[in-house]
């Protein structure tokens, strides 16, 4: 016995090392065991409120800026707004004449994100709402540009977010006009490729990218990117299209997420 | 004293990280200060409590926020830890140069474990933006490890305990 405690006393370096090294890939490999994720939801609370008085004044240094782009964007969308009523009117009256269901809408939840983590890759951000306010695990996060990720971890007041260049994140998209359906992953820096592309799609570069609607995280036609380049995968049937995103994921500070999907005509 | 002085610095180093680190991001890629801090607590105190404080900044570091792969940070920063403690006491046993490319191939081996877990579909398509991406992490967290080196050579760090 005493041999025993010496001998663990001598190597007590390399049992802490294992024990470390053990404890760390079993976390690794329970990553969305529930008992992890309510730990996370629950520190995902306390972190959100230490850094909360944080995001607040680096929303205050932005406030300015924003009221000016904003004021701007007013005259353009009340422009916008009365040619887009006009044909809102026509659309209906086309709709009715051809008997299709109106287009459903989304119910968003309006989120600021309080935290981007501190990993040296940027792969989540924290939000300032949570379970009180609706959110769930698995809901989309979207800014007007487009998707941005979707949720993780949800705690009481606060939500992690996957981002879109979190290397195991993967989105359905579709590419318009085509509709060609594909599976979306992040490359790197601004950058996403869309696989599982036949080889035979009629794709161009400048086509927008949109969600294809196959999963049920991600509502149809969300708006993700642009293609920028297209090239064929050697050795395989696929198109690889290589896809700018268009949000700017670095200087988020609100974000929507999609509560739920309501459909107009019921 | 002493370790109340290391934790008090470990959570400033946190804090640090957790607050700092959004506005010295360069495209993305951000400073790691919990390396550079762990990097020298291995080497000053030994490996035993490198690990144990590795460990623990890790976890917290993943649970203020980590999309996928939560685990990864204590991993990393672990073995970190227990490399640069054998380091510990070694500088003037070893040659200097040895010793200088021993803690520079520690650090590059923690930042290549973390781009290998988080790019491997990177490291499968495209080996070359991989190596950049490590590259460049690489090298923006040792442009602050050189600074801190300024004021806390790494040479004093190893023998501090055994003068």
């Amino acid at each position: 016995m005493r041999n025993l405690y010496l001998s663990l006393l001598k190597n007590k370096d390399h049992l802490i090392f294992l024990i470390a090294i053990t404890l760390s890939l079993s976390l690794l490999l329970k990553n969305d065991s529930p008992d992890v994720l309510l730990i996370r939801g629950k520190f995902s609370d306390y972190f959100s409120f230490i850094s909360s008085p944080f995001s607040w004044a680096k929303s205050m240094i932005q406030l300015q800026e924003e009221t000016q782009y904003l004021r701007d964007i007013n005259i353009q969308l009340t422009l916008e707004m009365e040619a887009m009523l006009m044909a809102q009117r026509e659309n209906n009256d086309l709709r009715d004449l051809l008997g299709f269901k109106q287009n459903s809408n989304l119910q968003l939840l309006a989120a600021r994100v309080v935290n981007m983590g501190s990993s040296s890759n940027l792969s989540s951000i924290t939000l300032d709402v949570g379970s009180n306010h609706g959110v769930k695990v698995n809901q989309a996060v979207l800014v007007p540009e487009g998707v941005v990720g979707k949720t993780v971890v949800v705690g009481k007041t606060s939500t992690v977010v996957q981002i879109i260049k979190d290397g195991n994140y993967r989105l359905s998209v579709k590419i318009l006009p085509s509709g060609n359906a594909g599976i979306l992953q992040f490359i790197t820096n601004d950058y996403c490729e869309v696989r599982e592309l036949q080889k035979n799609s009629t794709i161009s570069v400048g086509d927008k990218v949109v969600t294809s609607g196959f999963s049920r995280i991600y509502p149809e036609n969300l708006p993700v990117g642009e293609v920028v380049e297209i090239a064929d995968d050697r050795g395989s049937f696929q198109t690889i299209a290589k896809v700018l995103i268009k949000a700017d994921l670095g200087s988020l500070l609100n974000v929507f997420i999609v509560l739920e999907e309501i459909d107009e005509a019921n | 004293m002493k370790l109340i002085n290391t934790l008090l610095l470990a959570t400033f180093v946190f804090f640090i990280q957790f607050f700092l680190v959004d506005l010295l991001s360069l495209k993305m890629i951000r400073p790691d200060f919990l390396v550079i801090y762990i990097f020298y607590i291995s080497l000053v105190f030994g490996k035993a409590p490198g690990i144990l404080i590795g460990f623990s900044l890790g976890l917290l570091s993943d649970l203020s926020g980590v999309g996928s792969l939560f685990g990864l940070a204590p991993l990393t920063l672990s073995v970190t830890a227990y490399l640069s403690g054998l380091l510990h006491g070694k500088y003037e046993r070893i040659l200097p140069y040895v010793f200088h490319s021993a803690w520079i191939s520690i650090i590059a081996s923690h930042f290549l474990l973390i781009s290998y877990f988080r790019f491997q579909t990177i490291f499968l398509d495209d080996p070359i933006a991989f190596w950049m991406r490590w590259f460049m992490s690489f090298s923006y967290t040792m442009l602050f490890f050189l600074i801190v080196q300024f004021f806390y050579p790494v040479k004093e760090a190893s023998h501090a305990e055994i003068t």
